[in-house]
């Protein structure tokens, strides 16, 4: 048989449509779960940090252990540590494979895996915003709450501001991990960029240019963002 | 004016205000000195409950401040504070600095709050500075702008915690002198300093403070000159 072009490859029977259709998918999972992951991420963050000590009046009967029980701190301590202590392949599979069955079998894939890498990329957010409030100088809560700012106002006008200014950077390389993270999305059936590639591997018995291809594809997709990232970045120095 | 009885506070096993009992009077203008780690900072951060005070009572015009069910931030309006590390919102322009509380908690008008700021940055000296953001500021200029911004709240008493310490030595004089011109217009206040030049002259009282109690107190000059205590006689003979 004659060695196959390259543009062969792509161009014969419309192979590039495969291509077009996995890019699509692949940002298609990607804004669905970082959207998911933003607000999971800012309600985790949130609970993790907030002051809900039910039994706190328990503390004068002695029960300290008790009175400083904040439950919904340690529900976000709890989903946090569950996410980061498993793979995001295992946690994609089980979610396709033991949660979303039965009844529920047919929820189209593109959800099933925007919720599993939102789940995913919830957890990650969590901790960059906590962190974000939690490195800003105590000073500015308090300076804040002496002026009779309300904890709410406090956090919505002074706080969350400079915590933002701060974690825009991490975030978006957050969302450039995330995206490159939906390539696992063929273990559960999508079809990727990534899936894309074997599919036209498959048809043509070409492995190298496929891959490749897809390669420049994310790698391309990243260096927009990246370039993003950096202008956002310098703008924020030049307000410093 | 501000009561208070026989006030404690401990973190964790730390005790660091053991049982103070004192009244300031409207007018008063207190400093308050004693060696570091005698607990200044934290008794002065309990009348605004920054700290909340393991046990006694504070109240301030009879209203008790301590009760669990006390609204928090009608007291901080009436309870200015001044911070050693300043805390402006390095996010808001000056005027923004100033505006912030009296448009957000007292409800005034934008005019009418810029307003009020510009007759403070006035009296401060400060009148050029409204639309500079605060890392454009000294030192100096910057304490003094968080006085500004404390009197813009209209507040019946000031506190002062550690005003100048964190201050090149150069600017502490302009930072004083706008303390002590308030103290001359009769303002309340309460001000932690280490400088006794300062307490000496404008203060109406002087508290020394000693492992957690106020250990003599009284008409400054008299205790600059005939201090009673042996321990401060002590602190005197190590700093002056």
């Amino acid at each position: 048989m004659e060695r196959m072009g390259f543009l062969e490859i792509f161009l014969g029977d419309k192979r590039y449509m495969y291509i077009l259709k996995g890019l699509g998918f692949s940002l298609e999972v990607t804004i669905i779960s970082a959207l998911i992951g933003l607000f999971l991420g800012i309600v985790m963050a949130l609970l993790k940090i907030s002051h809900c000590y039910p039994f706190r009046k328990l503390a004068k009967k002695g029960y300290i252990k008790l009175a400083k029980f904040n439950p919904l701190s340690g529900l976000a301590v709890i989903y946090i540590d569950l996410i980061r202590g498993t793979p995001a392949v295992v946690q994609l599979m089980i979610l396709a494979n033991v949660v979303f069955v039965g009844a529920l079998r047919d929820i189209p894939i593109l959800l099933v895996a925007g919720l599993a890498f939102g789940l995913n990329s919830g957890a990650y957010v969590a901790e960059i915003i906590r962190a974000g409030i939690e490195g800003l100088d105590k000073g500015q809560m308090e300076a804040a709450r002496s002026l009779g700012l309300t904890y709410p106002l406090a956090m919505i006008q002074i706080i969350i501001p400079q915590a933002i200014k701060n974690i825009l950077p991490t975030l978006v390389s957050e969302f450039i991990i995330l995206l490159k993270e939906t390539s696992i999305v063929g273990f559960i059936g999508g079809v990727d960029l990534l899936r894309s590639a074997n599919i036209i591997t498959s048809q043509t018995y070409r492995g190298v240019e496929p891959l490749l291809t897809v390669g420049v594809i994310y790698l391309i997709l990243t260096g927009i963002f990246t370039y993003f990232m950096r202008i956002v970045e310098r703008r924020m120095k030049a307000s410093d | 004016m501000i009561k208070i009885e026989n006030l404690y506070k401990s973190f964790g096993e730390l005790e660091v205000l053991k049982g103070i009992d004192e009244h300031i009077k409207e007018g008063e203008v207190v400093a308050v000195i004693g060696p570091s780690g005698s607990g200044k900072s934290t008794f002065l951060r309990c009348i605004n409950l920054l700290e909340k005070p393991t046990k006694g009572k504070i109240s301030i015009d009879g209203e008790e401040i301590t009760n669990e069910k006390i609204n928090i931030n009608g007291i901080r309006e009436k309870v200015g504070m001044v911070f050693q590390h300043f805390n402006l919102f390095p996010h808001k322009n000056v005027l923004e600095n100033l505006t912030l509380a009296p448009i957000k908690v007292r409800k005034m008008t934008k005019e009418d709050a810029e307003k009020l700021a510009f007759e403070l940055l006035g009296k401060v000296g400060l009148k050029e500075k409204a639309y500079e953001y605060p890392n454009k500021l000294s030192g100096g200029q910057k304490q003094r702008i968080a006085i500004a911004r404390a009197l813009a709240m209209k507040p019946e008493i000031i506190l002062f915690d550690e005003p100048t310490s964190a201050l090149d030595p150069e600017m502490v004089k302009e930072v004083l002198d706008v303390i002590k011109e308030l103290a001359i217009e009769g303002l309340t206040m309460m001000v932690v300093t280490h400088e006794m030049g300062f307490a000496r002259e404008v203060a109406t009282r002087l508290f020394f403070m000693d492992e957690g109690k106020i250990l003599e107190q009284g008409d400054p000059k008299k205790i600059f000159d005939n201090p009673k205590e042996e321990r401060t006689k002590e602190f005197f003979s190590k700093i002056l």
